[in-house]
């Protein structure tokens, strides 16, 4: 699905990916582990083709990206963030649309996905009467509507209540099942270990470890990943 | 191009469905309406008329005072006296009290009022008449010049036409001042404006992240130029609603007066009666008319006249599509500069580093103002005129005084080079500062965004 090879990018003097070579095979969850400041977001941002990458290439589907396959793509950022002022429906559709639906389309799907997140009733409010978790729902909704291939989830978790996050563990649990591949970017170790049959794990911009789950948990037998994570961080293997 | 299309569709609906946008056009035009009523209703509005009682203890102006549609002068004889009637009636609203001389000119005046002070009209009607029954007393008595030969004499004037001898047409200077004023200014309001408006758009983007969702669909690049260009069609919208709703709201307020234009209207026109006689008597006839019209206050007709001869003089088709071209591209070229400041910073009070010294060519043509004016094809004027930064509020100044073709085509060109040229540094800025969040960016950072090279 998604080969990462030999990227490298540096931010003036600082380097934010080394070299970095993956594989991302389709119909997987894909755990990219690090610590903060590692270079998930910038590979993240490589992959979408926010920024360029000093060298190195992305092959998807084994043929190089282009601009048109950001429509493959659904991305949701650490960072959340909508147009406060605009209205749940103006915007959702404005979305969809420069991801390339059509109007009518975009309007037929999200209705659905709204009805099943139970936030049908706020398409006419601004962005900013919504709770945080509302939003955050939305957003999950935008980045999912043009049932792209490949999906990229940074820290999708955090800002959840606990109900909410399992409903959105369900969520991608089923568009995994419907056949998309997912990267999921993430510190947190038990909800990577619970969801992730595949992980990479980076650290100061290098690939330190990468591998089916299952391979590395019998290389590291008695170790939970949290453990895995933290000794190689701390190189105590 | 569909998606940038789509920018341009969001960014220009948003701003046009808010109440803000048009409160905003209404409100223009409004207050012209209302600039331009009141004169009109207050030349109609009949005053509450004053009655001032007048104590001359100098001999000078007993029986001198003239009463007017406003206020009405009666002799009171005593101070005492006129005190008592003030204190006693009502209907007399104060005393205007010369005491005797000391020396052959008076010196001081009073005017005296019980609790509610005269207003401004019968104090400065008041203070004329002093100043001019003292003047008519020494003019009479010293040179033997009557008041009616002296009113003559002030009131006539000679007009001092500007020609451009070849055509022989007049030049209209100061009409073709205040028309490339107003639209020199007309632009850099624009360009401020909805500059800042893009510089906000693109601040609201940045700091509510929406940004890094919005650039996984779209070229940062084509977020940016839409925006430019939707945010420009607002303010094109705008203009032209203001042009159009002012045209109604003045256009309302003449029929609403039509009595006034009307009565402008009919009367004669003084050069025409002043042309039909050469011989003294005729001249003098023709003084005294212009004198009673100029007492009346119905000169404003004569000036109305020289302002419409003033501005069919000047070659509005040209004008306005140059003020479309430079209001255009001096947008764009600004508009661009905004919004790479706006990727810069995460709130406005910061971004003041990068948009001060950007705007300062335009502050600088604005203070150049008299200078521009008082020497439209001076050196100064030509290379503002020229220079791609000024040139949209510089050569706006100077079209309505005749420009050679060879300056409008380079100046147009040189602007239409570098608007490209001010895009491309911005977007490069746009698209490495937009991402980055939390670092107050520096100079440094900014000659850094533009050298990296993608």
């Amino acid at each position: 699905m998604l080969t990462i090879k030999n990227i490298t990018k540096t931010f003036g003097n600082y380097r934010a990916l080394d070299n970095v070579s993956l594989h991302i095979r389709r119909g997987s969850l894909f755990g990219l582990l690090g610590p903060n400041g590692a270079g998930k977001t910038t590979l993240i941002r490589i992959i979408n083709q926010i920024i360029r990458p000093d060298s190195g290439t992305i092959l998807f589907d084994g043929r190089p990206m282009t601009e048109t396959d950001s429509a493959h793509i659904g991305y949701l950022p650490e960072e959340r963030g909508l147009y406060k002022k605009m209205s749940v429906g103006a915007q959702t559709i404005y979305l969809a649309r420069l991801k390339g639906l059509d109007k009518a389309t975009a309007e037929q799907r999200l209705h659905q996905w709204f009805d099943r997140l139970e936030i049908a009733s706020w398409w006419n409010r601004p962005v900013e009467e919504l709770s945080k978790g509302m939003q955050q729902k939305v957003q999950f909704v935008v980045t999912v509507l043009h049932n792209p291939q490949l999906l990229i989830f940074d820290e999708p978790f955090s800002g959840f209540d606990p109900v909410n996050a399992d409903i959105l563990k369900r969520e991608i649990l089923r568009l995994k099942e419907q056949g998309a591949t997912i990267i999921f970017s993430t510190h947190n170790m038990p909800s990577a270990e619970a969801l992730c049959d595949h992980i990479a794990l980076i650290d100061h911009a290098q690939v330190v470890l990468s591998g089916p789950l299952d391979d590395i948990k019998a290389a590291h037998p008695g170790k939970d990943l949290d453990r895995i994570f933290i000794d190689t961080v701390t190189h105590k293997t | 191009m569909n998606k940038i299309l789509l920018v341009i569709q969001r960014e220009y609906a948003t701003r046009v469905k808010k109440p803000s946008f048009w409160i905003l056009t209404l409100v223009v035009p409004i207050l012209l309406a209302i600039i331009y009523a009141i004169p009109i209703m207050l030349a109609n509005k009949p005053l509450e008329h004053a009655n001032v009682l007048v104590v001359d203890e100098s001999g000078l102006f007993q029986g001198q005072f003239h009463s007017g549609r406003d206020i009405t002068y009666y002799d009171a004889g005593s101070l005492d006296y006129a005190e008592r009637q003030l204190a006693t009636y009502d209907t007399l609203h104060a005393i205007v009290y010369i005491p005797a001389r000391e020396a052959s000119i008076p010196q001081d005046a009073f005017l005296y009022y019980r609790s509610d002070a005269p207003s401004i009209t019968v104090q400065a009607d008041v203070n004329n008449q002093l100043q001019e029954i003292l003047r008519n007393a020494i003019l009479l008595d010293v040179h033997g010049i009557t008041p009616d030969d002296y009113a003559l004499l002030t009131s006539t004037h000679v007009r001092l036409r500007t020609q451009d001898i070849e055509t022989g047409r007049d030049g209209f200077l100061q009409i073709k001042m205040v028309v490339g004023a107003l639209l020199a200014l007309l632009v850099f309001m624009g360009v401020f404006m909805f500059g800042s408006q893009v510089m906000r758009g693109v601040m609201e983007e940045k700091t509510s992240r929406v940004v890094e969702v919005i650039v996984c669909s779209v070229k940062p690049f084509q977020l940016m130029m839409g925006k430019v260009v939707g945010i420009g069609l607002v303010g094109l919208t705008q203009f032209a609603l203001w042009v159009l709703l002012s045209g109604v709201a003045v256009t309302g307020v003449r029929i609403a007066n039509a009595d006034i234009f009307e009565q402008a209207a009919s009367r004669h026109s003084v050069t025409e009666i002043a042309t039909k006689g050469t011989d003294a008597t005729r001249q003098y006839e023709a003084a005294r008319y212009q004198q009673a019209q100029y007492e009346a206050g119905e000169g404003i007709d004569h000036d109305l006249q020289e302002l419409i001869e003033g501005l069919s003089s000047i070659n509005f088709g040209l004008l306005i599509i140059l003020f479309l071209f430079y209001f255009v591209f001096g947008y764009l070229l600004y508009a661009s500069l905004f919004a790479a400041a706006g990727s810069l910073v995460d709130n406005e009070t910061d971004s003041q580093q990068f948009t001060l010294p950007m705007t300062v060519p335009l502050l600088l043509t604005i203070l150049l103002t008299p200078a521009i004016l008082n020497e439209p094809s001076g050196s100064l004027s030509t290379w503002l005129s020229l220079i791609p930064f000024t040139s949209p509020i510089a050569m706006l100044f100077r079209i309505p005084f005749g420009v050679p073709v060879w300056q409008i085509v380079l100046s147009t060109i040189l602007l239409l080079a570098t608007f490209p040229l001010c895009i491309w540094v911005a977007a490069k800025i746009y698209r490495n500062a937009i991402l980055r969040y939390g670092q107050k960016a520096t100079w440094r950072d900014l000659f850094r965004f533009v050298k990296t090279k993608n």
